[in-house]
């Protein structure tokens, strides 16, 4: 804890200004971050790019691409922005109906993830909060290492708040979750079973005990804010859902055509 | 089909042949003078060729043959793979054999074709034109269906790790459809990248033979010489996007920005598409199921 509040004492105080309006838990963060520290610098060494387009102050909406059911791009999307010059809080606006257990539950609020809902998402913004999104939803946590790197449907509907407050929008392209958790195939019947959306089944998932069945090949990390879009403060309903759909579907060709840039360019696979 | 019979005959008499299975094909370009060198007889020699691979080899499916206009000119714009570039060829095939009038693409190709004796003149021969913009404004003038591969000579060259990931799409052809008012067709081919999986391009063999490449798949370069030529029979998919009008007067065609917004556009269009027919696609070597012939599902 006292290591935590040296190391951040800036985001600390910055965060102190953004209430817990969905309990988050700034212990729970602590706890957990020198496991984000180790993954972020020594596993995967992820090298971000363009970390400033976020802006120091003001509302914007993070939109991204994520695989899997472990939101290992959100808990680094996280770690970077709290250990920037200007460490800024990130609510992570996920699909978390189906979470059954409460525990579960209350660690991801505590962490910052906040139940998905245009509401949620048009209250944070409106209090000049960042909003991060990963539009592909449910069907993301499906994706199989076949599939790798290849960005299913954005749903506009979680775009829609975003246009509709005028906010900026930053594209976010992540480059190595795909390769570092290989899904071979997912076990539908378990996870009708379990009323789970996906089980998918990793070399090391379920196989082994708890911790370690969570681990992870050190793949290097590249992730990048692209250039981001903004709208005027619309009002109209109908122009604001068009915007919203036009906006899903050039954003899922931007990040995906943006991988495509650094897997081509990627000399590597492994971080070292 | 393609039959033992049908070779023997179209061999004997190539034009009869196609006269005979084709008529309307056959009417439509049979006498017909051609500034770029079309010629039926060739054509016809050697469509039963790549009629087999399209039906028995690769066993095409089309979606949305309709798409394509029967008369007057559009560009098709698709994703390009496979070393030899056959996804043109297979698009042709379908053009001449299951569209309702059938009619000739005629494809943009490099300038390196033209470089090599022999083959050059059987580019032109079956209806491909050297790239340039200004050959592009006459076969529009002409009404033709104009194939484009944006991505150009390195969509080829693509690495199988690599597959259906679409390169930056040149916005040239977006210029071309503004200035002459033609429209836009999206074409998106599963099936190309894996015929040859490329593992590397040797560089410096590449520079010495003169070749925009020099890949190694597991028959190139060790099989004896036509054996490294021949294609894994994967199956093909290809879907035709609803054509595209755009909106702008001419002289929007100047507008690098303009053009090069639209190109990207159409370049997310078919990369969705293509990220959709995978995760549809059971297997590489299984076939497409029947009914997806002829139905046209295009967003």
């Amino acid at each position: 804890m006292k290591a935590f509040a040296t190391r951040h004492k800036q985001f600390i105080r910055n965060s102190h200004k953004s209430e817990d309006y969905f309990g988050f838990e700034l212990r729970t963060l602590a706890k957990l971050e020198p496991g984000l520290k180790f993954l972020y610098e020594d596993w995967w060494k992820v090298e971000f790019k363009n970390l400033d387009a976020i802006p120091n102050e003001g509302p914007a909406l993070i939109v991204g691409n994520s695989t899997g059911l472990v939101p290992w791009t959100a808990m680094m999307l996280i770690y970077a922005l709290m250990s920037r010059e200007n460490p800024r809080r990130v609510h992570v606006v996920c699909d978390m109906d189906w979470i059954e257990d409460e525990r579960v539950h209350h660690f991801l609020r505590e962490l910052g993830f906040v139940p998905w809902s245009s509401d949620n998402v048009k209250r944070l913004l409106a209090r000049g909060e960042i909003v991060a999104t990963f539009p592909e939803g449910i069907a993301s946590t499906q994706k199989t290492f076949s599939q790798r790197y290849r960005l299913g449907d954005f749903d506009w509907t979680r775009l829609l708040s975003g246009v509709e407050e005028g906010v900026k929008i930053i594209p976010l392209a992540t480059l190595g979750l795909d390769e570092a958790v290989p899904v071979l195939f997912n076990a539908d019947k378990i996870a009708k079973l379990l009323n789970m959306p996906a089980f998918p089944v990793t070399p090391f998932f379920p196989f082994y005990p708890f911790p370690v069945n969570l681990f992870s090949l050190p793949v290097k990390w590249k992730m990048a804010f692209l250039a981001p879009s903004q709208y005027k403060k619309e009002t109209n309903r109908d122009k604001v859902e068009e915007q919203a759909k036009a906006q899903a579907r050039y954003l899922e060709g931007e990040i995906q055509a943006e991988i495509n840039r650094m897997l081509r360019a990627r000399t590597h696979t492994f971080a070292r | 089909m393609v039959t033992w019979k049908s070779i023997q005959t179209s061999l004997k008499d190539p034009l009869k042949a196609l006269e005979e299975r084709n008529p309307s094909y056959y009417a439509r370009y049979a006498g017909v003078e051609d500034e770029f060198g079309f010629n039926l007889e060739t054509f016809a020699k050697w469509e039963p060729v790549f009629r087999f691979c399209y039906e028995e080899h690769f066993k095409v499916r089309v979606r949305g043959i309709e798409n394509i206009p029967s008369d007057g000119s559009a560009l098709l714009i698709g994703n390009h793979s496979g070393l030899l570039p056959l996804d043109g060829a297979m698009i042709t095939i379908a053009m001449s054999n299951q569209h309702p009038a059938p009619r000739r693409v005629r494809y943009m190709i490099t300038d390196w074709f033209f470089t090599l004796p022999g083959i050059n003149e059987w580019m032109a021969e079956t209806g491909q034109v050297r790239a340039t913009l200004e050959n592009a404004r006459k076969l529009v003038d002409n009404d033709e269906l104009v194939g484009i591969y944006p991505e150009g000579l390195r969509g080829v060259g693509k690495t199988f790790k690599e597959r259906y990931r679409i390169l930056d799409f040149h916005p040239g052809f977006v210029q071309l459809a503004i200035e002459r008012q033609v429209p836009l067709i999206p074409v998106a081919t599963v099936g190309g990248d894996e015929i040859f999986p490329n593992f590397v391009n040797v560089k410096t063999f590449a520079q010495m033979l003169k070749m925009p490449f020099f890949p190694v798949t597991p028959a190139f370069p060790w099989l004896p010489f036509p054996l490294m030529f021949v294609p894994l029979p994967v199956k093909w998919m290809i879907n035709i996007h609803k054509p595209i009008k755009l909106d702008y007067p001419p002289e929007k065609a100047k507008d690098r920005k303009l053009c090069l917004k639209i190109a990207r556009e159409i370049q997310y269009d078919i990369q969705r598409d293509l990220n959709r027919l995978l995760k549809e696609r059971k297997s590489v070597f299984s076939a497409w199921t029947e009914d997806d012939n002829g139905r046209s599902e295009t967003p």
